[in-house]
């Protein structure tokens, strides 16, 4: 039987080769993961074209998933509704299958192929970082980029529309200290979003009087956290504060609940989690968790409520709407981008930029917003919530909208 | 007192590890493929007992189907690609990779790239003192244990173990003996693959489902293998032991991250003086 194979092995001819060497450029030619979603109804006059650069597929595809949900609801709505400026929007959807390099020339494609005026996309910061300048510098197009991240992203044309470090730990971390103790113990993964949230985190713990018993850093898919665990359980801490990621963050939490965390009257924090990583854990094993966020369902605000119903309507609830995912940072961004768009009547970047500088929404998922001009990035409302019983509990809200402290002139 | 948390973690680690490379040892050593879908053959056990948890039926259930499930699949894929490969063992290493890539992101299609838990059948930790030991943990180390000796009473004292030995020493002599060693080949790889469900079924509980649940495994699975050694099953599972007990003790001592590295570089520093595997003086 091995005979056989080696034979069909040795006989591969040149004309084999060849024919399959074309089948497969043909397919690399095509290319896929590339979607064009025409605007409906006949319109007379040119689309504006919006490109979406998200993770349909790979490991971020939870969030990205929801991410293109949004934009395309929100863009059927517009043009529903007559479209921006007369014109009708066509929506770019491109794949950028959690891979930075490949993500590259699917932006390429958008700014120099497709020619959008303007890009919403990726959802981790090594994404935005290797896609901002094909978009920004070399496509000169504007960028916006929706999900809550750890700052310190000064480039002009770019807007962050999620939540920065400020606006998760300002209020977040005071509530903390009254709700569950002064000692803190950060557990994180060792990638750019928890090191620098991090050191935001420290600076609000220690002026606070508060003191960081420990601070540790583990491999991205780590899934082994009983070191740790022992460390946290022998040492008092009061509240963890934690960024390790999925899918090891599962484990941990497993681990810290059968070392008697919470029962013990420990805090569990953690500023990513929403409706959606409450499935990651059994419920009761996340009991007391609290996290911050620019929107809960539980704050059942009629705007939201309404987005929420319609999102429902038309997409199955596997991937739901909600702030961890960047979902609510599209939301905002594709709607501060239209009012601008609608103030500077153009869609040329610097009118529609200058036009940002002032934008703002009266209402919105999770209440109102603005931008802050000169900053790049977004005043919002930020909640407060406790997992209770698999559903989350609004326990505090910001006195308005919460600043976020970027890109601030010395 | 943490000595209590600190053994019993190495060891409900080093049995997750063996658990996992159990399936993939049987696999590589007897038939010498390296099967780069092993962590999605533990990720299908993983969603076997999903389902079943969904159809409300409790997860033990689904523990005990995941192994047949994953048995059948693999034997699909066995009659229909990889028996194409015995012959060239690195097209395999690559067929088996997209095989891995198709599973994978079928799952993560299936689960809207999600992530979902599932409730153990014993929920909790029980004390010793001062320390809380999880039962469902405790659990696993039981069952990998049975497993174990019952893979190598299978491998080593029935009539089935001796002609997949002899496949794998001289394959043409046991055809001659009248061995039809394609049939033992398909069995061979159908029972790694149920090993793999196995694993994935129990693991689920303890690391929440989603597509990407095997990747982490399946380097260290390799290393495991490679430091027992090819062609021996007690090596895949001494190799899968050392792996396990590095990766959970060095921890507790030094960062993770550095422990991380310092786990393959001992395990890399090892098969440089020991090429033949952990056993081989032994074995001689």
């Amino acid at each position: 039987m091995q005979d056989d194979y080696k034979h069909k092995l040795q006989s591969y001819s040149r004309r084999l080769f060849l024919e399959r060497a074309s089948l497969l450029s043909g397919m690399v030619a095509l290319g896929g993961g590339s979607y064009l979603l025409n605007p409906k109804g006949a319109w007379s006059a040119d689309p504006i074209k919006v490109g979406i650069a998200t993770d349909l597929t790979g490991p971020i595809s939870w969030g990205g998933i929801p991410n293109s949900n949004v934009a395309k609801m929100v863009i059927d709505d517009w043009n529903a509704n007559g479209g921006l400026l007369g014109r009708p929007v066509q929506m770019i959807l491109e794949d950028t299958a959690t891979n930075e390099q490949l993500a590259v020339t699917r932006v390429r494609k958008l700014v120099t192929q497709d020619k959008v005026d303007v890009v919403f996309g990726g959802i981790t910061s090594s994404m935005r970082n290797a896609i901002k300048d094909t978009i920004v510098n070399r496509g000169k197009t504007l960028y916006i980029y929706p999900q809550l991240y750890e700052g310190l992203e000064c480039t002009k044309y770019l807007y962050c529309t999620g939540p920065t470090p400020a606006q998760q730990c300002d209020t977040f971390i005071p509530w903390l200290m009254k709700n569950g103790g002064k000692k803190f113990y950060l557990p994180s993964a060792d990638y750019v979003w928890p090191h620098t949230l991090n050191k935001y985190a420290r600076k609000v713990i220690e002026s606070n009087g508060g003191e960081v018993v420990g601070e540790e850093y583990f491999p991205v898919d780590h899934n082994e956290y009983s070191a740790t665990v022992n460390k946290i359980m022998s040492s008092g801490v009061n509240v963890v504060f934690n960024t390790t990621i999925p899918p090891g963050v599962a484990a941990f939490f497993k681990q810290l609940y059968e070392a008697g965390f919470s029962k013990k009257g420990g805090r569990l924090a953690c500023v990513y989690y929403d409706e959606n990583a409450l499935n990651i854990t059994p419920a009761h094993e996340i009991e007391g968790l609290a996290s911050c966020l620019d929107y809960f369902k539980a704050i059942n605000d009629p705007f939201g409520n309404k987005v929420q119903e319609e999102y429902n309507k038309l997409y199955a609830a596997k991937n739901p709407l909600t702030a961890g995912s960047a979902a609510t940072g599209m939301w905002r961004g594709l709607n501060l981008w239209a009012e601008s768009v609608k103030a500077a009547k153009s869609v040329k970047r610097d009118d529609v930029a200058a036009a940002m500088e002032k934008a703002k929404l009266a209402d919105g998922i999770g209440g109102g917003c603005e931008v802050v001009p000169g900053t790049w990035h977004v005043k919002m409302n930020m909640y407060t919530a406790v997992a209770n019983n698999g559903k989350y509990v609004i326990v505090e809200k910001s006195k308005g909208m919460v600043d976020p402290k970027e890109c601030l002139k010395a | 007192m943490s000595a209590i948390p600190f053994f019993f973690d190495v060891l409900a680690y080093s049995a997750i590890f063996v658990l996992v490379v159990l399936g993939l040892g049987v696999i590589a050593s007897m038939m010498g493929i390296f099967n780069f879908a092993h962590g999605e053959f533990v990720l299908l056990g993983a969603y076997t007992v999903y389902l079943v948890t969904e159809q409300g039926l409790p997860a033990w259930v689904g523990m005990l189907a995941a192994p047949f499930a994953v048995a059948l699949v693999g034997l699909i894929l066995e009659r229909v690609v990889i028996r194409r490969f015995y012959a060239a063992p690195i097209v395999a290493m690559l067929g088996t990779y997209a095989i891995a890539l198709v599973l994978r992101e079928g799952v993560r299609m299936l689960l809207g790239g999600q992530f979902f838990n599932v409730v153990a059948p014993l929920v909790g930790s029980f004390s010793i003192g001062d320390v809380l030991i999880s039962k469902w943990r405790t659990a696993v180390i039981v069952i990998t244990a049975l497993v174990m000796v019952g893979s190598y009473l299978l491998l080593t004292r029935t009539r089935f173990g001796l002609q997949v030995r002899a496949s794998l020493e001289n394959p043409a002599l046991a055809r001659a003996s009248g061995i039809s060693i394609g049939r033992i080949y398909t069995a061979t790889f159908t029972f790694g693959a149920a090993l793999a469900g196995l694993a994935g079924g129990l693991m689920v509980p303890i690391y929440a489902l989603n597509a990407d649940m095997g990747v982490p495994f399946l380097i260290k699975s390799f290393l495991a293998v490679m430091l027992g050694g090819m062609g021996s099953f007690e090596g895949s599972i001494v190799g899968a032991a050392f792996v396990g007990a590095t990766s959970a003790a060095l921890p507790w001592a030094i960062k993770p991250v550095v422990a991380d590295m310092l786990v393959f570089l001992i395990a890399i520093a090892i098969v440089k003086f020991r090429p033949e595997g952990l056993l081989s003086t032994w074995r001689k």
